[in-house]
Parts: structure tokens; sequence; C-alpha cells
């Protein structure tokens, strides 16, 4: 990453989050923006498992609930502020992927794939059934939106939708930036060394063991923030948020995106929250139409959006 | 002991919706060395063929069963040739494009046949039987026959005949068949035509009881897996009697358990199975799992 992009990226998003924050943009678009970004934070979490470790997390809406629901437990009924409450979200959708990333090591391929859909299973039935706790099939009602506070004489407020939505791409930045030093870290380097041959890597001296289980206890523990930034925008937390299906999206945004790309989940995140509602079609038909394009982008290229645009601008700097 | 004997046939009945799940699951592991998250969308959708002949066309639980079976035979020939022969080779691309199929596959059913639960009032559903104290509707022993009986032809087949008998020989060793001039690609074909007529004949067998509704699969999908967790990647008798057993265990659970955790149950059973004995109890380890 040169030093430009580094500038660049610090410059374009406090201006970006400030514009949306002005209110400018309809309230419609506002509301696919927070929601893309609720999407693109768990992704982001999932492709430094899935895309750059190479661990297939069937489970992965299992860690945005546990995130989700830490956010609505404490805030609504232990009176928490949503700052307060947002490590621990993270904290705990952490320790729970660290933990099943320990107990899954052993296990490749489908095997794997199957414990940690598993997993999610187990996980989702919880928040379903344990009615003291979660209020069972209804959900959480009454998060409230994060707290106002005022830093450096600059009043910051997210109650509006444009604030809030500001603060979603905010976040969502946050979450890019943390996997983008990850995985330009020696720890990057050492998953991809896991995911391209784990044998070898562990021949040259890479603690596969611990590299497996940070990477789930990191992605875990983002997918748990983006829990709580996903509570805190729709207002509630209910078990339909994070069943199954939703982990196989999540799944689904990653891939389609690019695996393995830093800007991967942003552009599969935008593309599956946003693309469907420009096309405004019936809403099954839409996920078809994603379906039938996860089916082609496997045949005709698995490396996903961002591959696709990388190759054309290489193709471009070529030509030029 | 009543109710145990209540709900060990309400295991079995259920149980043997899971074996339809599991072998066909394993059948396509067994050649192709794939696991197919879209079983469970296949099987919802040969519940609506079913349920669709049987209201619009014949009146005739039978033809709508074959219907069913057809009709997925084909589905299935198109996908065999059109999303999985050309990822061969590539596990993980093979099961993401599984993943897509639910979407494309259960979203249609949505679009085509609506969100709600159809009606599939076959007779056998009205109709008990009386065993000893206890009664069961016609539909939960015919859902045991038939998967008996479609066990024991799946296992004539496969010890009995030179097909069946080239289908073991791929899942044994793909590159061995070839050199002894076993058509593979052929035996693909058949595994995943096989698979797709026990997923209908599992949907069509348990729309009647349970309505039909897109997302009747989901739920058969991951018990089959537990069940092929539990008997043992890659071995068919071991998805017979995991199927089985998953069926039993959870709805013996109901009798300790609120029955709101019997799925939780199932699930624990996958992990501890997977943690303790991950070959499961007739696991075969001929194979790498790798990907």
């Amino acid at each position: 990453m040169s030093r430009m992009a580094v500038l660049a990226f610090c410059l374009a998003v406090p201006a970006l989050v400030w514009g949306i924050a002005q209110g400018g943009l309809p309230p419609y678009l506002l509301h696919i923006l927070a929601l893309a970004c609720t999407y693109a934070i768990p992704a982001i979490g999932l492709n430094i498992m899935l895309g750059y470790a190479g661990l297939v997390c069937l489970g992965h809406a299992a860690f945005v609930g546990l995130g989700a629901y830490t956010l609505g437990i404490l805030a609504v009924d232990h009176g928490w502020s949503f700052w307060g409450a947002l490590p621990l979200a993270a904290v705990v959708a952490g320790v729970a992927g660290g933990a099943l990333g320990a107990v899954t090591l052993r296990l490749r391929t489908h095997f794997f794939m199957i414990a940690t859909l598993a997993f999610g299973l187990v996980l989702h039935a919880v928040m379903n059934n344990w009615e003291e706790l979660t209020r069972g099939p209804v959900g959480l009602p009454g998060i409230p939106r994060p707290e106002g506070f005022t830093l450096l004489g600059l009043d910051f407020a997210f109650r509006r939708l444009p604030d809030f939505a500001a603060f979603a791409v905010g976040a969502t930045a946050v979450a890019f930036a943390i996997s983008a030093l990850l995985i330009r870290s020696d720890f990057g380097r050492m998953l991809v060394a896991i995911r391209q041959d784990e044998t070898l890597a562990a021949a040259k001296g890479v603690n596969v063991t611990a590299g497996k289980v940070l990477a789930f206890a990191i992605g875990a523990a983002i997918a748990g923030a983006g829990g709580a930034v996903k509570a805190a925008f729709l207002r509630v937390s209910a078990p339909a948020s994070f069943e199954y299906l939703e982990g196989i999206n999540l799944v689904l945004i990653v891939i389609i995106g690019g695996a393995g790309r830093l800007s991967g989940p942003l552009l599969g995140a935008l593309l599956f929250v946003a693309l469907p509602e420009y096309l405004r079609v019936a809403a099954e038909w839409r996920l078809v139409f994603f379906g039938v394009a996860l089916v082609m982008l496997m045949r005709f290229a698995p490396e996903g959006l961002a591959g696709i645009l990388a190759r054309v601008f290489r193709r471009r700097a070529a030509a030029a | 002991m009543l109710a145990f004997a209540e709900q060990a046939v309400n295991g079995l009945m259920m149980g043997s919706i899971y074996v339809f799940v599991a072998l066909g699951m394993m059948l396509i592991y067994g050649v192709m060395h794939v696991l197919n998250f879209a079983h469970g969308a296949l099987f919802m959708l040969g519940g609506y063929v079913a349920q669709t002949i049987f209201m619009r066309v014949f009146d005739n639980y039978l033809l709508a069963v074959a219907g069913a079976v057809l009709f997925l035979i084909l589905i299935g020939a198109l996908l065999e040739r059109g999303v999985f022969a050309p990822l061969r080779g590539n596990l993980r691309n093979q099961v993401i494009a599984s993943l897509g199929l639910v979407l494309v596959i259960q979203n249609t059913v949505v679009a085509v046949f609506g969100p709600n639960a159809l009606q599939f009032p076959v007779q056998a559903t009205r109709a008990t039987v009386q065993l000893g104290p206890l009664s069961f509707a016609v539909q939960h022993l015919l859902i045991i026959a038939v998967g008996a009986a479609c066990v024991a032809a799946l296992f004539a087949f496969l010890h009995l005949t030179k097909l069946g008998t080239a289908l073991r020989a791929v899942s044994q060793n793909p590159r061995g068949a070839l050199v002894v001039g076993i058509d593979v690609e052929a035996t693909h074909k058949l595994a995943f035509a096989l698979s797709m007529a026990l997923a209908a004949i599992g949907g069509a067998l348990l729309g009647p009881l349970f309505l039909v509704f897109p997302q009747m699969g989901d739920l058969p999908l991951v018990k089959g897996l537990a069940g092929i967790v539990l008997g043992g990647m890659g071995s068919i008798p071991g998805a017979v009697l995991g199927g089985l057993a998953i069926g039993v265990i959870e709805a013996t659970s109901t009798l300790v358990l609120p029955t709101d955790w019997k799925d939780v149950v199932v699930f624990c059973t996958i992990v501890v199975v997977l943690l303790l004995r991950p070959q499961g109890l007739f696991g075969l380890r001929t194979r790498d799992d790798h990907g």
C-alpha cells in the first residue's frame, strides 16, 4: 500500500462521512447505505478467515448475532451506553470465534464447513429459545442508537438517519483499515502462507494453529462489532437476522466481491444490498439473479469482482 | 414407555426422511467428492413438483411422486452438466456454487409458488393405523416403508449390478476405475440421477405431512448432514444408520427436553461427533478430504 493510498484514504473517509452527515441525500439512499455497511463489516471479518486464511466458515452470522445481542442485552437490560457495549460486543464474538477456531482446527474442508454450519445453527437456536435472555423469536426491541458526544469542540450525534449512515460508513472504514493493516503485516502473510500450503507453512516454521485461531478470533470480533452496528441501526436484535442463510449470504458477499482482496467485501456488500434495490424487481428474483451471478462467477471468474476490476485496470495500465 | 414407543416411531419416520437426504448427498460425495449444499432445496423442489402434479394434473399420489422423480432427474442432469462438471477439481468453488444454487432454487420457488405453505392433502395423512394403544397416520408408516424399500433397492443396485459396482469402484478409486475401463463421467451422471430421485421421493413423502413450503428442505438438509457425520463421511450404510439415529435421537429428546430444543440436540451431536470421532461410526478414510 503506497503512502499516497493511505493519505487518500485518511482524507477521503472523513470527507465522505462529513458529506453524508450533512443530510443532502434522500432517506431511502441513506437507508440502503447504512444497510450495506451492516453487511460490509461482518464481510470484512469473514474475508480475513475465508479470503486470506482459506477457512470456509458457514456460521459467520452467529458472530454477528453475538455482537448484536451483547449490545442489546447490555443497553436495554443494563443501561449501558453504545460506546461501552461496542468493544464488549467485539470481545464476546472474538472469544467465541477463537474458541470455535481452536476446536475445529483439526477438521478439514467438508468437516470444517459442517462444524461451522452446526455452530451457527446452535447459536441461532439458542437466540430463538433462551427467552429469558434474548426474548425469543420476536427479538430484543428498543436498542438505542449510539449516544452523541462532543470531541475537540465538534458535536457528534447519531440519532438522525444521515448521522447514523455517516457513522456506519465511518465504522466500515475503520474495519477496512484494521483488516488492511493486518493483511499487510507479517500476520497477513502468515495467513496467506497457511492458505496456500499448510504443510509447507508449518515446515517453514509458521505456527499454523495460532494463525488459524487468531484469524478466527479477529474475523469474529469484527463481525461482532458489525453486529452491534446492525442492532443499533435496526433498533432490534432478532434471531431471523442471524439465521444460517444470512451466514451463507455473507460468504456469497465475500466471494462475489472477491475473496482475498481488501476491497472485495465492500464491493460485495454494496452489490448485494444496493444493486437489487436499484433493479427494483420482486425480492425473490433479485436473489435468484444473485445466485445465478454467483454460479457464473465460480465458472468464469472465481476471483470475484475485485479480481475482475484489478484485471481491467492492469490491462489499461499495460495499454497506456 | 408408551410415550417412548410413540416417539421412536416418529423418530424412525423423520429418520427415514433424513436417510433420503443423507443417501442422496453421499452418492454424489462418493463419486464426485463434493457435498451438494443445494440438496435441501432440491428436496423441497421435489415436494413442490409432486404437490403441483397432485393438485392440478392427476390427483394420483403415485403419479405425482413419479413425476417429481423425473423432473428432478432432469434438473440434476442440467446441474451436473452446467455447474458441477465444469468446476471439477476445485472443491471450494463447487461448494460455493452449490450455495448459490440454494438461492436460485429457493427464490425461484418463492417467486413462482409464493412464500406461503401449500396443502398437499393426500389420503394417507388422514387415515390412521392402530398399533396396540397407539395410532399413527398411514403416511408415517408409508414413509418408513418406502424408505426401507428404497434403501434395499439401492443396496441391491450397488452390489448386484454392473452399474452399481462401477459406481462403487469410482467412489473407492477414480483413477483405478478409469484404468479398468469404467466411464467415470457416466458414473457421475448416474450418481446425480439417483441422488435426485431420492431427493424427489423424500420431498414428495414429507410434503403431505408438514405442508409444502420454500424452507421445507432446510432442516432435513442439516439433519441429513448430521446423519452423514454420525454415520461417517463417505459410507452408504453409515448414511442410513446415521440418518435413522438422528431421527430417533431428535424425537426421543423431546421426552426429556422442551420440544424447542430438539434441533439444538441434533446440532450439538454434529459438533460432538466431529470433535471426538470425525470419521463417524462407520467412516472410511480411504480418500483424503483435502480440497
